[in-house]
């Protein structure tokens, strides 16, 4: 049997819903999150009749003040219909389509179009749905009227999918005594990840994320989230992507507990290449981000290149992550080309004389060679930008790209 | 006893006169994949290996950078401790796969130094590529330790390596513009397309005769 609950108000967002749900685990484990407001409870094999698996979910409510329609029926289609149909609706099987006769077309959640062409062929009820030819109705409505017809006679094939439970692994060493030395701390470390690779075997997870909590002496208490390369549940990588990311780490008190928890739970064993000749040692490049994050400050980036004008916007900065392995990308053997690379400089006011137009002093130095300029005119609805760049060959033999906006000249970089 | 200056000098010569000493063919190397600094290089740089790129101004040293970054992120990573004067889209042009590059932003010579210790250390990447910070000449001979222990290639780059770096190197090659390239006329109709390098090979562990040669066709401007 199959009991529909279903919250006729409505639940003010997704997170209220998936603590009703939680709550729902009292009644029964087995517990379809159809969708925001909709679930089934599969009571099979669970004990007792559908007035006290009624009251069960009662009480399971109780803290949220909704009021719950509760319907039960062989399937999930009838158990809907009869949370639709009232609270308390019960249909007893083999008698589901003559219960569901009455019901209007709505219950099937259709859309509105086939409801109304129905309404116009006269078809009003579930029951007059049911009385038309299989056949003839789903050539005229696609295959989802077969759906609908099955429904309507009370049969629904569709499988049960109860919904998975969120597992946190989490190991933590509160109120056991203080720690003052980073020694104390590192090895109360090793036992907590120790503890949390264990679950997480047991479990046959890998965790990506890492977060420590840090609770001090004096009440207060550091989080630290730690990003592993790849998602790993060997201790060993653990500790060290840790151990790097505590280097140089002060706190103003004594720590008296830590709060180790895995994130980002990933299915699986870690895959480990066969070939292992140049590919790269994930959880290694891990630690070393750690620490230079740790040593800098600020974490190790990646450039990611787009298309601009301003020569400062064709590229941006985001934290190193490391690349999916990609064994198409190899391409050993291939020629490398020499290509120029622009040196960003701080850009500084200039002194450029023009001779026809074009630029024939920079600073004391003579133009050799100048070509442009490129002109650059951004529009008014982003910061407005309107400049001309040269690249100019100095007698010097230096090659630089100056750029004149409004009346003044700027040096902006070098070739090199 | 000769006199000390007579006696060097003797040394000197005794030193060019000997035969080159052979080489083991045991030393790993990191092709550039520029035909003809391979050639001169008998192969590569050597794998674990300190290497200065000297040059002044617009002298290309930036140019063989990229080239050896390029490289090393065909196939593993690469590293560069920036001081602020990158520029990505220009390494993308010379085939660097930025998403394989580590760029550690290091302000001041003591970060660098413990950016390219730690990278060098842990041997993630093949090469690393650095500017010629000021440092004691310890720290230099303690990355070119590094470096040999890792395998990588430490590349410095340096208007003129001072000879702390110096003395630390393997390979010292000093590059400068030989010719710009230039397609079009001049203004808006002119492309700055390239130019064309020279460079000299200062200084080479393994190698006796030190010839200068060029690279020739450097093109693909990044505009």
């Amino acid at each position: 049997m199959i009991v529909c609950v279903r919250i006729s108000g409505g639940v003010p967002n997704d997170a209220v819903w998936q603590e009703i749900l939680d709550a729902l685990d009292a009644v029964t484990p087995l517990i379809e999150d159809v969708r925001c407001g909709v679930a089934f409870l599969d009571m099979q094999g669970a004990g007792g009749d559908f007035a006290a698996w009624s009251r069960s979910v009662r009480t399971a409510l109780i803290p949220f003040a909704f009021s719950p329609c509760v319907g039960a029926g062989p399937n999930r289609f009838c158990a809907f219909a009869a949370a639709w149909n009232g609270d308390g609706t019960l249909i007893a099987p083999e008698t589901q389509a003559d219960a569901l006769a009455p019901m209007p077309l709505v219950v099937l959640e259709c859309d509105a179009d086939t409801i109304e062409r129905l309404h116009l062929l006269g078809v009003t009820t579930l029951g007059a749905l049911a009385a038309l030819p299989h056949g003839p109705f789903v050539r005229r409505f696609g295959p989802d009227a077969a759906r609908w017809h099955d429904a309507a006679r009370g049969i629904d094939r569709s499988p049960f999918i109860p919904r998975g439970h969120a597992i946190t692994i989490e190991a933590a060493m509160l109120g056991e005594g203080s720690a003052q030395s980073e020694a104390a701390v590192i090895f109360a470390l090793r036992v907590l990840i120790g503890r949390i690779c264990s679950d997480l075997e047991r479990c046959g997870k890998r965790a990506s994320a890492l977060q420590v909590e840090i609770e001090l002496e004096s009440a207060d208490t550091a989080r630290i989230d730690v990003q592993l390369a790849a998602a790993t549940s060997q201790e060993r990588a653990m500790l060290d992507v840790l151990r790097a990311k505590l280097e140089g780490a002060s706190f103003p008190a004594p720590i008296c507990g830590l709060r180790l928890r895995a994130l980002g739970l990933e299915e699986g064993g870690e895959p480990v290449p066969l070939l292992a000749g140049d590919e790269i040692d994930r959880a290694n490049v891990a630690v070393v981000l750690a620490r230079l994050e740790a040593m800098l400050g600020e974490p190790v980036r990646r450039a990611h290149t787009r298309a601009a004008h301003p020569l400062e916007e064709r590229f941006t900065y985001v934290p190193f992550t490391l690349p999916k392995r990609d064994p198409a990308g190899r391409s050993e053997g291939e020629p490398t080309r020499l290509v120029p690379q622009l040196r960003l400089l701080a850009v500084t006011e200039i002194d450029v004389r023009l001779r026809r137009g074009e630029p024939a002093i920079v600073g004391e130095r003579a133009v050799q060679h100048c070509s442009g300029p490129w002109r650059i005119e951004e529009g008014w609805f982003t910061a407005p930008v309107a400049r001309d760049e040269y690249d100019v060959q100095l007698d010097t033999g230096e090659i630089c790209r100056i750029y004149r906006q409004g009346e003044r000249w700027y040096l902006r970089g070098s070739y090199d | 006893m000769l006199p000390a200056r007579t006696d060097f000098q003797e040394l000197k010569a005794r030193f060019h006169a000997a035969p080159a000493a052979p080489r083991t063919g045991r030393e790993p190397l990191f092709p550039t994949a520029i035909a003809s600094l391979d050639a001169l290089l008998g192969g590569g740089l050597p794998c674990g290996s300190l290497v200065t790129l000297e040059g002044y101004g617009t002298a290309g040293v930036r140019s063989i950078a990229a080239a050896l970054l390029a490289q090393a992120t065909r196939t593993g990573l690469g590293a560069i401790i920036d001081g602020g004067e990158l520029y990505p889209p220009s390494l993308e042009a010379a085939g660097v796969r930025l998403e394989r590059l580590l760029i550690v932003p290091a302000g001041t010579p003591v970060r660098a130094a413990r950016a390219a210790d730690l990278l060098l250390r842990s041997r993630v990447a093949r090469v690393v590529v650095m500017g010629a910070v000021t440092l004691h000449a310890a720290v230099w001979g303690r990355l070119a330790s590094l470096a040999h222990k890792a395998g990588a290639v430490l590349v410095v780059l340096a208007v003129r390596a001072i000879v702390e770096i110096s003395a630390a190197a393997t390979v010292c090659l000093s590059c400068r513009v030989a010719r710009p390239v230039h397609t079009g006329t001049r203004g808006i109709w002119g492309v700055f397309t390239g130019f064309e390098l020279q460079a000299e090979l200062r200084k080479h562990k393994f190698r006796n005769s030190l010839t200068p040669f060029v690279v020739n066709g450097l093109v693909g401007m990044v505009q």
